[in-house]
């Protein structure tokens, strides 16, 4: 086994906040026209000032906690000094722990049950603009088109050590951090470029490769089992691994040398004037305690005590926040069965989720089924008014019209046969067409099998099989 | 000393492009400049660092949005179709 | 309507206009026409708003006929350096790479002047980018000292002294990173501030070295400098370094929370038994013809009841090399946005690969700028932040502790604003250390945030003489008290012949 080393560096936009992280523009850019939400102040004109946003250190501090990090009470923040044609004023307002601990948070861990991975350190930084190309294929472009709409949106960094072995655990992290903005609310994940993962992989304690450009959060797992193979490929040949930094290519699913001269960067980080020395103090920290929304944690622990669901039942809910809100909501409705709501959520519901939507964890949009929706089925399957292979039909087709589910199967005239009378006119007929079957069914379970197919066949799968079954066999004991 | 190497390689780092004649010229001056401050590296690394002034959390700016109102002129230039028109990025 | 208006005080000029001696249109009137005359020799303008002032003066007499309120400095005729930026009207920075720039809103120094209607009559000459002690290295051609016009004014707040002591305008605002105002204002001989730091709100200064730099006003008299901070102190929610000022002795902190400007600053107050610490090393380092005349004025304090006393402050001696390390290596960073790509001058980035059209567009910065781009690049990078930029802020912490251990003994430290006199353009030019060692006094008051004062102390082989004045932090009461207290004694002030 060669031994593999993973860290992380996870951007995540505080997208929660009204404004951007040092101005009072609104930080909300999607969809708006291009350099539409800028001033002069995250357009870095001469003169200006950063105004740090209090809220952003809130949330920042929210998620330091919420991964297990110290949060300190003094935090500072420096320039990051290099040029590039997105960055405003050439330098990037960032924090930095080379000369004493002064980010956000430090020093975090974050339990994935097996193992533990570090959280090295949670940072408040600001996002660049971004750059358009007219013409797809960068190199055709004669010039270059800026937005700074995004420029200044508050980012929270978090930089995990170098604790993964394996690109699996990488994914059960990014799902259990990922639930855990959701929780706080800090971060709409939904929204296209919110969260952004950038790797390194070493292998064998050699040079460390860096890939960036992994834009979604599925295709980091993807891009590190390639960068994993392309690595031991080099090690068996002999060929020495460079320290690099490399792309993933989202079309072509590989990584590649990234084509930018990589000159020796040196950031010449300082402390950033502008901005005095921040300190958070007790009452800042217990007032953000004491507000901390429950965490997936948290949740779990709560699902399996109060609705007695599976380790993996509740894991996969609370890995996605949106289904363990779902979740709950439908509880509210109907508390009588919590397991069977949530294995339609996680099975039948899930199921009808296309992977697209998998990938961008918006699982229900789209879907027209609400909880009282599931609330209602479960009813009705409790209440034997309908069997579970209806209630399957019946809930694609709440997927598509969001009707109710006693609406549906009003329409599909679709009500379980519980009458007996009507049943044993079904059985009735069928043993006067399947008489070797009814012969042999006497001492052959699969004969008796046979007729209750050929009973449900002919109703339609509207009889309850239960009932059927019994009724059968009574018949039969009084045939001897 | 201070070498034209060094020299050139930092104009690069701060995106100038320097002549021949003005790379000289700063060897010699910055040398001489850099050598003067070499009488701050006798001050011993155990003394405390000059400490920016601090504020209190709740003095930061409040999380409120607003819309900045642009002057009469136009500040901007390089704008095309609403975007800023930038150098080729290869 | 007296003659000679434009050699008023900016006290002279409110107290003249609200008492309808004369109007503010036939003041500032008055005020252009001497710019239009003197200023072909003294190049303190790089830009001057004619029409902007004449509207201004016109509301401004139009509210006094009225009956209604007029601000305290109603009618004053102010030059702002062009590292300030003014809604709608060019700041250049004197700058080739900021030539045509528009900023789209108002320091908030500007804004106070406005509120306090205070006329803006244009754009002072500086060094660009204020790197400079001489305004040599301005795109515009250097501001001449108006004592004599073949001598350099001070840099790099030369237009913003160099107007003020040709009566060009009342007052002025400038910009000290490392003695920007009081060294002009000693060579032109007038009044200059520097604030304490954190005092005066920095939204709108055109950055060079934002940890060490305050704007400041310069004017004919103490009581117009007063009158001046009195409008834009104080702190702002658009520069995170603002703090309160500190309520003056007499006063009690409620007062100083009202937003009434006029309950902030005295001048004239009689202070008595100052204790004076004479700083020998400041002292020492002068050129003769300048400590003479220090020595001369410290007798006529030290009859009057002022208790003056030698001291050293063995610090000094990293002073220049600790402000000149931490100056460049905020500036290579400050001036990295300069990339011609939002603002600037017209070249098409069309065509051009990144790196080459930022190489190409950068190379517009003047002879001094690169040096110290280049310089502050040097001491942050990764071989060397450990031996430059962070000795340079123990240096800068050390120099602090002992000036603060100074304070309490004394009441001000005094020495000379600047160890020399005035010099002929072009002779310091080409040596850039001995340029900066002639900031050597000043740069101390920076590094440690203190406020400090140049006021005119007396002449020497004719040419003006500075002495500098420095208090504690957010000590501005007490500069004003003794700053006003030997402005009586000395009595130096005359105009010079243009």
């Amino acid at each position: 086994m060669v031994e593999v080393k993973i860290g992380l560096e996870i951007h995540c936009q505080l997208t929660g906040l009204s404004s951007k992280l040092f101005c009072p523009c609104q930080c909300d850019y999607r969809g708006e026209v291009p350099n539409t939400t800028i001033c002069p102040i995250c357009l870095g004109l001469p003169g200006t000032l950063p105004l740090l946003n209090k809220r952003a250190v809130a949330f920042a501090s929210m998620i330091s906690m919420a991964l297990g990090c110290k949060v300190q009470e003094r935090i500072t923040f420096y320039r990051k000094n290099y040029f590039y044609p997105d960055l405003p004023k050439n330098f990037q307002i960032t924090q930095y722990n080379a000369f004493g601990i002064t980010s956000i948070g430090a020093d975090g861990k974050v339990d994935l049950g097996a193992k533990s991975i570090g959280i090295r350190r949670v940072q408040l930084e600001e996002d660049p603009g971004r750059l358009i190309y007219e013409n797809a294929d960068v190199n055709a472009n004669f010039y270059t088109l800026i937005d700074y709409n995004r420029a200044g949106v508050a980012l929270v960094e978090i930089v995990t050590e170098p604790d993964f072995d394996n690109p699996k655990d990488v994914r059960l992290f990014l799902d259990k951090v990922t639930s855990t903005i959701e929780h706080l609310g800090v971060c709409d994940i939904k929204l296209d470029g919110s969260l952004r993962c950038d790797v390194n992989v070493s292998l064998k304690g050699g040079k460390k490769v860096e890939i960036k450009n992994i834009n979604s959060f599925g295709d980091v797992e993807k891009a590190l089992r390639y960068e994993i193979t392309r690595q031991k490929t080099m090690l068996i040949r002999e060929i020495e691994i460079k320290s690099e930094t490399r792309h993933w290519d989202d079309a072509r699913k590989v990584t590649m040398q990234s084509r930018t001269k990589e000159e020796e960067q040196d950031y010449k980080y300082f402390p950033e004037p502008d901005i005095p020395t921040i300190i958070l103090g007790d009452q800042f920290i217990s007032t953000i305690k004491a507000k901390m929304p429950e965490l997936p944690d948290e949740r779990k622990i709560r699902f399996l005590k109060d609705y007695a669901l599976s380790d993996h039942v509740a894991k996969v809910l609370i890995d996605n926040k949106e289904l363990a809100d779902f979740f709950e909501s439908t509880v509210k409705l109907y508390p009588s069965s919590p397991n069977e709501i949530a294995h339609w959520i996680i099975s039948d519901l899930l199921g009808l989720v296309d992977d697209s939507k998998k990938e961008e964890r918006s699982l229900l949009s789209g879907l027209r089924i609400e909880p009282k929706h599931i609330a209602e089925l479960v009813k009705m399957i409790d209440q034997n008014k309908v069997n579970r292979n209806i209630a399957k039909s019946v809930l694609s087709q709440i997927a598509r019209t969001g009707e109710m589910p006693s609406c549906v199967l009003d329409k599909m005239n679709a009500s379980l046969i519980d009458s007996e009378s009507k049943i044993a006119e079904a059985i009735d007929s069928i043993f006067e067409l399947e008489i070797s079957a009814v012969r042999d069914a006497k001492h052959n379970p699969n004969a008796m099998n046979f007729l209750l197919g050929k009973v449900m066949q002919m109703t339609r799968g509207r009889a309850d099989p239960k009932i059927t079954l019994n009724l059968i066999k009574a018949r039969l004991a009084r045939m001897e | 000393m201070v070498s034209k190497d060094e020299i050139k390689h930092l104009g690069w780092l701060s995106r100038l492009e320097l002549t021949n004649a003005e790379l000289d010229r700063y060897v010699s001056q910055i040398d001489e400049i850099i050598r003067y401050f070499d009488k701050l590296d006798t001050i011993p690394l155990s003394e405390s660092e000059w400490s920016y002034s601090t504020k209190e959390v709740s003095e930061l700016r409040d999380d409120t949005n607003r819309v900045f109102k642009w002057g009469k002129l136009q500040s901007l230039k390089n704008r095309k179709d609403g975007f800023i028109k930038g150098p080729k990025m290869s | 309507m007296p003659n000679h208006l434009y050699h008023l005080t900016a006290n002279q000029v409110t107290c003249g206009i609200r008492n309808g001696e004369f109007s503010a249109q036939e003041y500032i009137f008055q005020i252009l026409e001497r710019i239009e005359k003197v200023d072909n020799k003294i190049n303190a303008f790089i830009l001057v708003d004619k029409q902007g002032a004449i509207e201004k003066a016109r509301s401004i007499d139009k509210r006094l006929r009225d009956g209604g309120a007029v601000g305290e400095l109603a009618g004053i005729a102010v030059g702002i350096k062009d590292n300030i930026c003014i809604k709608d009207l060019k700041t250049t920075c004197a700058s080739n790479i900021l030539e045509s720039y528009i900023p789209p809103y108002d320091a908030d120094v500007i804004r106070r002047l406005k509120e306090n209607d205070a006329i803006v009559v244009g754009k002072l000459n500086l060094d660009e980018f204020a790197m400079g002690s001489t305004t040599e290295f301005s795109r515009y051609g250097p501001t001449r000292n108006p004592w004599n016009l073949d001598y350099v004014a001070g840099g790099s707040s030369g237009g913003s002294a160099a107007s003020v002591a040709a009566s060009e305008c009342a007052v002025s605002l400038g910009s000290d990173t490392g003695g920007s105002i009081r060294c002009p204002s000693s060579f032109c001989s007038v009044v200059g501030l520097k604030p304490t730091y954190g005092c005066v709100s920095r939204s709108g200064l055109i950055s060079y070295s934002n940890s060490l730099e305050q704007i400041g006003p310069l004017g004919k008299t103490v009581l117009d400098v007063v009158m001046v901070m009195n409008a834009i102190a104080g702190i702002d929610e658009n520069d995170q370094t603002t703090k309160p000022i500190r309520p003056i002795a007499t006063r009690t902190s409620e007062d100083i929370s009202t937003s009434n400007i006029s309950s902030k600053y005295t001048a004239g107050q009689n202070k008595r038994n100052i204790t004076i610490g004479l700083v020998k090393e400041l002292i020492q380092g002068a050129d003769p013809a300048v400590s003479k005349c220090i020595y001369t004025a410290v007798d006529l304090f030290e009859g009057l009841d002022c208790k003056c006393e030698e001291t050293s402050m063995k610090s000094i001696q990293y002073a220049l090399a600790s402000y000149y390390t931490i100056a460049t290596a905020e500036a290579s960073s400050n001036l990295a946005r300069y990339d011609n790509i939002r603002y600037g001058f017209d070249y098409d980035p069309e065509g051009y690969e990144w790196n080459t059209y930022f190489s190409n567009v950068r190379n517009n910065f003047g002879d001094e700028a690169k040096r110290r781009i280049i310089i502050g690049s040097y001491v942050l990078s990764a071989g060397y932040y450990g031996k430059y930029y962070l000795k340079a802020q123990k240096a800068r912490e050390r120099i602090r502790q002992e000036i603060k251990s100074l304070f309490e003994r004394f009441d001000v430290l005094i020495g000379p604003t600047m160890p020399i006199l005035p010099f002929k353009i072009g002779e310091k030019i080409d040596d850039p250390l001995k340029m900066y060692q002639i900031d050597i006094d000043t740069v101390i008051a920076n590094l440690a945030g203190i406020p400090a004062i140049s006021i005119p102390i007396g002449f020497s082989n004719s040419f003006p003489v500075g002495l500098q004045i420095m208090a504690d932090y957010m000590g501005e009461q007490t500069l004003f008290d003794v700053a006003s207290f030997f402005e009586k004694i000395v009595d130096v002030r005359r105009s010079p012949e243009i």
